[in-house]
């Protein structure tokens, strides 16, 4: 779809991505509604661009909508500072302590969750696009609009700080 | 060679030239430091890439053909007011263009509703426009 001569249609792009897009701002926000609402609103947006779309990186141009949106988003949300991110809560306190053979996996996933949240956001973005999306270096650079080696510099540094909270 | 840095990471993404990648696979074989620096990036990318894979919310993307024309509406509700505004406006322009216009040629203003709208934005320079005042 990425290299034919046809622009997919926004159907196409729905099934496609839309889960892919929906796992990159969950991983970037920790919240479902807002990975909820950024998955519709980047269909709209895909919908409208798609007649001036010109195939090209389909990828690079999709992922670029997409940061675009949640960039808004956040910006939007900043300004009515009522919408917080949640905590996770990570069960330190108060509660029972669940069965450990049974929750390990789903604590471990947490607190990898927990620790790409504490990432600045430009680390926090080039590491979910390259480890979560599976993007290249080069559509990375392509959708943040960055050289490949600040792409390059964002990725090691995000894993750096990830290796020392998760140690 | 100095510590390879961030020539680490790309190097598990299979990111490097050829060059850089033998400059850095035949730095690793002498630099203990550097192997485990490498070792941990390796954890730390690995933890990321063994998220699960998440499921989207039932139903988000069970679309009727017509649901990206709903959503574009929704989102047309949220600027509501401006939208009715926007009316009120452009029936305006119709009616002030009938008065304008010189030839005194009655015009319909469609439904009801926008005869209303037409009628509390142009009353001013109403003169000429004739069949939605006395319509039922």
């Amino acid at each position: 779809m990425s290299n034919g001569d046809g622009v997919p249609s926004w159907e196409e792009v729905a099934r496609r991505y839309g889960r892919k897009i929906y796992t990159f701002a969950y991983r970037l926000t920790g919240n479902p509604d807002d990975a909820a609402d950024l998955v519709q609103e980047v269909l709209l947006r895909v919908r409208r661009g798609l007649d001036a779309y010109t195939p090209g990186s389909f990828e690079g141009w999709l992922w670029r909508i997409t940061r675009n949106a949640f960039l808004d988003d956040v910006r939007r949300k900043r300004r009515r500072p009522t919408v917080a991110l949640p905590e996770i809560d990570r069960g330190e306190a108060g509660s029972a302590p669940p069965p450990e053979d049974v929750l390990a996996a789903v604590r471990l996933g947490e607190d990898v969750q927990q620790a790409l949240l504490d990432l600045p956001y430009d680390f926090r973005e080039a590491v979910v696009l390259c480890d979560v999306v599976g993007l290249s270096y080069e559509e990375i650079a392509d959708a943040a609009g960055v050289p490949i080696g600040t792409v390059r510099s964002r990725i090691h540094r995000g894993r750096s700080m990830l290796r020392e909270r998760l140690s | 060679m100095s510590h390879s840095g961030e020539l680490l990471s790309a190097l598990l993404d299979g990111e490097l030239t050829g060059e850089e990648r033998s400059a850095v696979t035949a730095h690793l074989r002498e630099c203990a430091e550097c192997r485990a620096e490498a070792e941990g990036l390796a954890g730390a990318r690995a933890a990321v890439r063994s998220l699960p894979a998440l499921e989207l919310p039932p139903g988000l993307l069970d679309f009727p053909p017509e649901v990206p024309d709903a959503l574009e509406a929704r989102r047309r509700r949220r600027r509501a007011p401006f939208a009715w505004a926007a009316a009120a406006v452009v029936a305006g322009v119709v009616g002030v263009a009938a008065v304008t216009g010189g030839d005194a040629r009655p015009i319909d203003l469609g439904s009801v509703a926008d005869q209303h709208t037409a009628r509390v934005v142009v009353d001013p320079a109403i003169v000429m426009v004739r069949a939605p005042m006395g319509a039922p």
